[in-house]
């Protein structure tokens, strides 16, 4: 019986483990418990013990290679343990494992999620006579600190229910107490009993559409707390600290583009019939390239108070993924590829990175971005640069619009191309040269002939 | 007998061990990462004084060590490579080490909390001294303005931890020019000495600040004071003859700080 090992969770904020030393070779025999391999996240390494007895018989993630929780790292062979084996073996988490620690525990991660009224908390006392009695057994496992905290800040038991402990079996520690109140601020006052109801009766037969108005309010609560998860943290992270260090700055120009727009209707179907979509994007990548190659500095990083000028073209491409988050994956060395390869593998980046299936590589070394907000609808944006790079180009909607072509007005494909720069590196000259270069490349695509 | 309501696991034990060689120190902490995960003991926190020494973490690159095998021979600083999270880092005299034996399996399994929980103990015993600390994203550790105060690196064994952290009170900072500290370039350490000057706190102070905020931050019904035989005695060690003649007494408020150490 084969054993999957994976990547076990180490905590709510842990997306990911860097595999840091192999304790067993592969074709060597572990027994049930017997330490098999180290995982390090942030300042942490822990050691992963052998879900049953059996023999190593692949190892799928090679040491000081950085992994998402769940990835599969090795597989364990002729393991004669029980098929149940390796959910709790594998050590796939807190709530997997049966011992009689993390069953008495309450389950943490629903209740933080939002700020569960005291009524659905596990520990809610029930409703029965000897409330006193339980109120005091519940204070005693509380430190003196908290309750010193719980009197200062008038605290009431059923608040204190309310809250996830992250302590021995799921107490309240003084740090959640003071995050609690951190976030409680005032206590709600009291509801005016009864008054609702009186006027509702005053009224008698009303229509619709003034009952309405007031129904939904007692539906639920009119707020959500939504806690940032980790790749909600790291994009705020990374967003602030673009802002702070670039010298962000914005030019827009447009683009007709009728010819790009004959060339898909052309060479999509062809391709569709080989299995791959072809969109604008592998266009826009296209003649970024080639104008990035004019204009050097465009594809370029600051390091310290240098510009680092790449000579290969990684170009990412924002793909939004809802909830789960913004992810700018990038395809590499764009400069050595035509457009269907390019095409196959934005396609191939786009599916992966909604079905959270990117490899850590698939987002590092990028040079320069591109962002589409037309996809949703958008004519014109003004996007935030994926730092360090210097530059973000953003394209939008293609719209029919009037333009006047020798003195006529006619309708148009027209779109409205956008660049984020950092002002530091790119002057504004350097910035519209590179954006005009960009529409010329896509309103006239045979210039490509002289380009590249 | 596990019991997860039992009065005594619910307290924490710190213990001053002393004067304790690096594989020594080690070595107590297998033995109580072992007793732990079996629940014959309850949570420890350990306080080391250790000679000089450089410990190489699981992330450590041997390029972060910029002194030569000669020159840590001339100075007498060990080198141990150890399963720790991390890269290389200096312990030694004027250094506050200690190292949480805690079954994580208790607290929800979850690694960055408990890391967070130790950088915010860490920070609220600075707070105590006036010396304003933080935490820098991505950079697990204490800083003050610009400079790192405390180092942590973490290693966990069937959900116990051990090693674990290390805050400079008053190292000889020169040590660390030994190396680049957690494998930071251009990383400058300081401590309470170099920041409060002659009004810095001795270590003994600090230590029991240290184990005082631990065991409050961290849910603890109590702390209490153990000697550095129990702690031997729990993690299933032989009371041999070696350690009699360097066991401190109880509290251990009155450490040596530099135990025979040539600075």
């Amino acid at each position: 019986m084969a054993i999957s090992i994976k990547v076990p969770q180490l905590g709510e904020s842990v997306a990911e483990g860097t595999v840091s030393k192999w304790l067993k070779a592969v074709g060597e025999k572990v027994r049930k418990e017997e330490p098999l391999v180290e995982i390090q996240t942030d300042k942490i390494n822990v050691e992963i013990p052998s879900p049953a007895d059996g023999t190593l018989s692949k190892i799928t993630v090679a040491e000081g290679t950085t992994v998402l929780v769940g990835t599969e790292i090795a597989v364990l062979s002729g393991a004669d343990e029980a098929v149940a084996a390796p959910a709790a073996g594998a050590g796939s988490g807190a709530k997997a494992a049966a011992t009689p620690a993390a069953a008495a525990m309450p389950a943490r991660g629903a209740a933080t999620a939002t700020q569960a009224p005291p009524a659905s908390a596990a520990r809610t006392q029930p409703a029965s006579g000897n409330g006193a009695a339980q109120a005091a057994e519940e204070v005693r496992g509380l430190s003196p600190a908290v309750r010193r905290i719980m009197r200062e800040q008038n605290v009431s038991m059923a608040e204190i229910a309310s809250i996830a402990g992250s302590g021995v079996a799921g107490r309240v520690t003084r740090d959640d107490l003071i995050e609690y109140l951190e976030r409680r601020g005032a206590p709600p006052p009291p509801a005016p009993a009864g008054a609702a109801p009186a006027s509702a009766r005053e009224a008698g037969p009303r229509p619709a559409f003034l009952t309405a108005s007031s129904a939904p309010a007692a539906a639920g609560p009119r707020e959500e707390v939504v806690p940032f998860n980790m790749v909600r943290k790291r994009i705020a992270e990374h967003m602030v600290h673009a802002k702070h260090t670039a010298a962000h700055t914005h030019c827009f120009d447009e683009a007709d583009l009728g010819a790009i727009v004959a060339l898909r209707r052309e060479w999509g179907p062809k391709l569709e019939a080989q299995g791959i979509k072809l969109s604008y994007m592998p266009f826009f990548i296209k003649a970024s390239v080639l104008a990035l190659k004019e204009f050097p500095w465009v594809n370029g990083e600051v390091k310290g108070e240098s510009l680092v000028v790449k000579k290969y073209y990684n170009i990412g491409m924002a793909v939004g993924r809802e909830e789960k988050g913004l992810i700018v994956p990038n395809i590499k060395d764009c400069d050595r590829k035509n457009l269907v390869q390019i095409a196959a593998e934005v396609n191939d980046l786009a599916a992966r990175a909604r079905a959270d299936r990117l490899r850590p590589d698939d987002i590092q070394g990028g040079t320069f971005s591109i962002t589409n907000a037309g996809v949703y609808g958008a004519t014109n944006s003004s996007p935030i640069i994926n730092v360090p790079e210097v530059a973000i180009l953003g394209v939008h909607k293609i719209m029919e619009r009037a333009v006047v072509r020798d003195g006529a007005i006619v309708a148009r494909p027209m779109m409205h191309l956008a660049i984020g720069f950092d002002h530091r590196v790119v002057d504004g000259e350097l910035a519209v040269k590179f954006l005009r270069r960009v529409c010329e490349l896509l309103e006239k695509p045979e210039l490509l002939w002289f380009y590249a | 007998m596990r019991s997860d309501t039992n009065e005594a696991n619910d307290k924490l034990t710190a213990c001053a061990l002393g004067f304790t060689p690096y594989r020594e120190g080690l070595r107590l902490q297998e033995g109580l990462v072992s007793a732990r995960a079996a629940g014959a003991t309850g949570d420890w926190l350990l306080f080391p004084d250790h000679p000089p020494v450089l410990t190489l973490g699981r992330s450590g690159r041997d390029d972060s060590l910029i002194a030569d095998p000669a020159t840590l021979q001339r100075l007498g600083v060990e080198r141990f490579e150890v399963a720790r999270g991390g890269d290389l880092t200096w312990h030694g005299p004027g250094q506050l080490v200690a190292y949480p034996i805690v079954d994580l399996s208790r607290r929800g399994r979850d690694l960055h909390r408990f890391l967070r929980g130790l950088e915010r103990a860490l920070i609220r015993v600075l707070e105590a001294y006036r010396v304003e600390g933080r935490t820098v994203a991505g950079r697990t550790g204490v800083w003050v303005e610009g400079r790192k105060i405390a180092s942590i690196g973490i290693a966990v064994r069937r959900w116990v931890s051990y090693h674990g952290l290390a805050l400079n009170v008053a190292p000889d900072l020169r040590f660390f020019d030994l190396i680049h500290p957690c494998g930071l370039r251009g990383i400058h350490m300081t401590s309470l000495a170099a920041l409060m000057g002659a009004s810095a706190p001795p270590l003994a102070a600090v230590r029991e600040q240290v184990a005082r905020e631990l065991a409050d931050g961290m849910g603890y019904s109590g702390l209490r004071w153990a000697s550095p035989g129990e702690a031997r005695d729990a993690a299933g060690e032989d009371a041999g003859a070696e350690v009699s003649s360097v066991e401190p007494q109880e509290p251990a408020v009155n450490q040596v700080r530099t135990a025979g150490v040539p600075r």
